[in-house]
């Protein structure tokens, strides 16, 4: 009778209704992740890990980490598909933590630039494209904001960001000064879309929180009095910049003007959609522990805010989690745009399913994609649809921002698997298990990016971990249906033809897809936009809506399957 | 447990109460000499106090209970309460241990010693009523009951189940023990896939013995609402509202559960039963502001979604503060 005698006090004084009551919410018939894999031969798993000696990418990210734990530390980095030299091949961008008030590493981090080599490898071309940085790099966004043909790219950093311009024989220039883009502050996630329909591409840049080495918080201590990450909660929410492109190289900050920099926030994701398929790019903005924001466009360059209205901002209960990384996208093929957030552990994500009315339904519960990341921290991640089947799948990077998380809390790990939702047109099932063995490592993933670098028309995936090498993933499965891997290039419309609408039919297979800006955490991506048909053997026709202000839609037909084209806007014929 | 630790266990408390109580004497007995010959009635107490503090508590406490009938001293009456206490309980009385610390509460309400000493008494006299139980009846259901709260509260799961189930084995019908098997499956840290099965079935035939248990009838309808079964969750929802009219979050349950099924309309009743039962639930009025938005009430649900902002914004009850000052751990 141990218990009775020692305990039964506190029992009586602690144990009430109400805790247990508050408390099982959050603890329910979690049946966690298998991490076994079944034992298939390589080939036949859907991804498998392409190891850095074969793909010669030997960069590996560098946190800085120190005791002082500086929270930077733990949130980057990003990483990019990109065709920086416009051979029709995906090249590769890596972001690094580097010099800083609180960091001055010797020898100097940079980030990295591989070249695509067309064979399965590739050549790191940093230097001679000098594209390095060498500050305290968070994210990179991926954009041809002066038309000029070439990807432009714009790096956001702790302290002031970077915008390099694609010279177009293989380097870059550093035109941040001329640009006006510094963006002094914490900048996290960047997206280029054009808001106010001019043909150009704007930026969107997420600032996270008010910081500099004397405003870092100590936290903990934890085991062996080591000192944790605080917190956001702990810092001052700071607003996001929008960026006004002017058509000559430079760019005005418009955040007041257009109502974003009302709205502090704590923002990691973003991602431009359509929510209301009102042909204005809405911005929806993921907050760590304040409310989620999704700026509506109004229209002549204003934004409105209305997540909470929109059931987007907050859990079920009403609590503001801690949302990083988003994305956009059909899922339901209903021809409306639905929203999806990554939180921490313990709160679930969210997939928000559009109800046409500018307001979402949460679906984590029925669909199990809440109660297969109540445990989980996401980053990370995109819809896209990984088998060619056309239907849209998604994809989770994950990891814990707390190296000291497991002495808090023992269900709860530092670094966390990748994981596979596999849309089958009616449900999502957790494919995690069979996709292969880079689904049961435990990684500290942040970015991810998709793209496919072998041009087969099976979409690839890249995801950056916190202090520690990337991960490249070969996609094994979607060449085994068939497919058709579209370029937009703008003419009228924003040469990124961001915001365009795809509608394609294939025998009894329609299918809806929009371009959309940014998605996932502090990542870009192919801007490529693979067609899945499964093994339909055709597809009967192909329609492009383009944004404003082209706005025109073309129609094409006798399309080819298994191969890329690019469709130029007002050409009315693919190539 | 072995005998010598039992004992200890017994008396440690006694000890303990006795140490403190004896630091508070000492503090004061140069206050108490200055006033001892003001009046006579405060001598008798004075000498009542003084009789404590040599350890002659059977003849001290007489005396100092007529400190809790006449009106005095105030630190005369507080240093007669705090060796009060301590001589009830060292003579093992319990009813004058609780009413001198009665008397303390209602002579000095919101003194930090007096609700420290009042925390020990308390705690002590519990431990000596489980201890009462743990020797008259060691078998009886109450006492496999308490214990197995007891052993959940230590995180021993697996014994407190066992405990539970001897309870059962006793007395198959006896009220809430089911309901308290099927608690301790769900807090379980680490549960089996099967546990959210196993728990309601537990809740399911707790309600099969008592029908009035609201408790079972609202965490199966957060079972129900967790696995998408709307339709289940909304009855057992309704059933735990009906059964306790003071529940609010059942009425939040089956707000949430409503508007779940577009049903907003429906939900505005429940969840504003919900608000004024838990008027400082962030989550009450977070609901019913997205209920009445989109039920078309624009206006009202801005005026509960102000409130839900206020709330959480100012880091009300139920919402950690964004201003805090104190840092903490991420998680």
């Amino acid at each position: 009778m141990d218990g009775l005698i020692s305990q039964q006090s506190r029992s009586l004084l602690s144990f009430s209704r109400r805790s247990f009551l508050r408390g099982i919410a959050g603890s329910l018939a979690f049946s966690g992740l298998s991490r076994f894999v079944r034992a298939l031969p390589d080939a036949v798993y859907p991804f498998n890990e392409i190891s850095p000696a074969v793909s010669g990418i030997t960069w590996v990210h560098t946190a800085g980490k120190s005791p002082e734990r500086y929270l930077p530390e733990t949130t980057g980095a990003g990483c990019a598909f990109l065709d920086y030299d416009n051979d029709g091949w995906m090249d590769i961008y890596l972001v690094n933590s580097g010099k800083c008030d609180f960091l001055n590493p010797n020898p100097p981090l940079r980030n990295a630039l591989y070249r695509n080599s067309r064979d399965g490898t590739f050549t790191d071309v940093t230097e001679t494209a000098r594209v390095g940085a060498g500050g305290f790099g968070q994210g990179v966004a991926v954009g041809d904001y002066d038309g000029d043909g070439f990807p432009d790219l714009y790096l956001t950093q702790y302290g002031r960001s970077i915008l390099y311009h694609n010279n177009g024989d293989g380097t870059f220039t550093d035109v941040t000064e001329k640009a006006g883009l510094a963006a002094p502050g914490w900048a996290s996630s960047a997206v280029w879309f054009d808001y106010d329909n001019d043909g150009r591409l704007d930026l969107f840049v997420c600032q996270f929180v008010e910081f500099s080495k004397s405003l870092n918080k100590s936290c903990g201590p934890g085991e062996e009095g080591k000192h944790g990450y605080c917190i956001p909660r702990l810092y001052q929410p700071m607003p996001s910049w929008l960026f006004h492109n002017n058509g000559d190289g430079t760019f005005t900050d418009v955040s007041k003007a257009s109502g974003i920099g009302k709205y502090p926030g704590k923002a990691w994701g973003a991602v431009a959609t359509d929510v209301n398929n009102d042909g204005l790019l809405d911005l929806f903005v993921g907050n760590d522990t304040v409310p989620n924001f999704l700026f509506k466009n109004v229209g002549q360059g204003r934004f409105e805010e209305i997540a909470t209205q929109a059931g987007v901002a907050y859990s079920a209960d009403g609590r503001a989690r801690s949302g990083m990384g988003v994305d956009s996208a059909d899922f339901n093929e209903d021809g409306w745009m639905d929203l999806f957030v990554a939180n921490i552990d313990r709160e679930m994500f969210s997939i928000y399913q559009n109800n046409h009315d500018e307001t979402f339904d949460d679906l984590a519960g029925p669909t199990g994609i809440g109660a297969a990341t109540r445990l989980m921290s996401g980053w990370g991640l995109k819809f896209f649809d990984y088998d060619n089947d056309g239907n849209l799948d998604l994809f989770l990077a994950n990891g814990n921002p707390d190296d000291l998380i497991e002495s808090l809390h023992n269900q709860v790990k530092y670094q966390e698997p990748l994981m596979l939702f596999r849309n089958t047109g009616k449900s999502f099932q957790n494919v995690s298990a069979e996709s292969g063995p880079a689904f049961a490592k435990p990684l500290s993933a942040r970015g991810m990016a998709i793209g496919d670098f072998d041009n087969d028309g099976a979409v690839d995936v890249l995801v950056s971990v916190n202090d520690g090498a990337p991960m490249l993933l070969r996609n094994n499965v979607g060449s085994q249906n068939h497919w058709l891997g579209i370029r937009l290039v703008g003419k009228k419309s924003n040469p990124d033809a961001i915001g365009a609408r795809i509608n394609y039919q294939a025998g009894d297979l329609k299918r809806s897809r929009m371009k959309v800006g940014g998605g996932s955490y502090l990542s870009s991506h192919d801007p490529r936009i693979v067609l899945g048909i499964g093994k339909r053997p055709k597809i009967d026709w192909l329609e492009i809506k383009w944004p404003q202000p082209g706005g025109a839609v073309e129609r094409f037909t006798e399309l080819p399957v298994n191969r890329y084209i690019t469709i130029v806007e007002g050409k009315g014929k693919w190539g | 447990m072995a005998p010598a630790s039992f004992f200890m266990f017994k008396y440690l408390p006694t000890a303990l109460i006795s140490t403190l109580l004896f630091g508070l004497l000492c503090k004061a007995s140069g206050q108490v000499a200055k006033r001892a010959s003001i009046s006579e009635p405060s001598s008798s107490v004075q000498q009542g106090i003084t009789l404590a503090k040599g350890g002659h508590c059977k003849e001290a406490l007489p005396l100092l209970k007529k400190a809790t009938l006449r009106a005095g001293d105030k630190d005369l009456k507080r240093q007669a309460g705090f060796a009060g206490i301590r001589c009830a309980m060292t003579e093992n009385q319990p009813d004058a241990a609780i009413e001198f610390v009665r008397f303390l509460n209602r002579e000095f309400p919101h003194d930090p010693e007096v609700l420290y000493i009042s925390v020990h008494t308390y705690s002590d006299l519990s431990t000596r009523a489980s201890q009462e139980l743990a020797m008259r009846a060691p078998n009886s259901y109450q006492a496999h009951k308490l214990n197995a709260e007891s052993l959940e509260l230590q995180g021993k799961w697996d014994a407190a189940a066992k405990e539970y189930k001897l309870v059962l084995e006793q007395n198959p019908r006896l009220p809430g023990i089911h309901f308290l098997l099927g608690r301790l499956l769900l807090s379980k840290p680490d549960p089996a896939p099967s546990a959210a099965e196993e728990a309601k079935r537990e809740f399911q035939q707790e309600l099969e013995i008592d029908p009035s248990n609201a408790g079972a009838e609202y965490v199966l309808g957060e079972l129900a609402r967790q696995q998408n079964e709307l339709p289940d969750a909304i009855a057992h929802f309704s059933r735990a509202t009906k059964l306790d009219a003071g529940f609010g979050d059942a009425f939040l349950g089956l707000g949430a559960a409503l508007i779940s099924t577009k049903k907003f309309s429906e939900a505005i009743s429940p969840l504003e039963t919900a608000v004024k039962l838990e008027p400082q639930n962030p989550g009450a009025h977070y609901n019913l502001a997205i209920a009445l938005s989109r039920a078309g009430r624009k206006q009202e649900a801005e005026r509960e979604f102000a409130v839900h902002r206020q709330m959480t914004q100012k880091g009300g009850p139920g919402q950690e503060s964004q201003q805090a000052t104190q840092p903490e751990n991420p998680n």
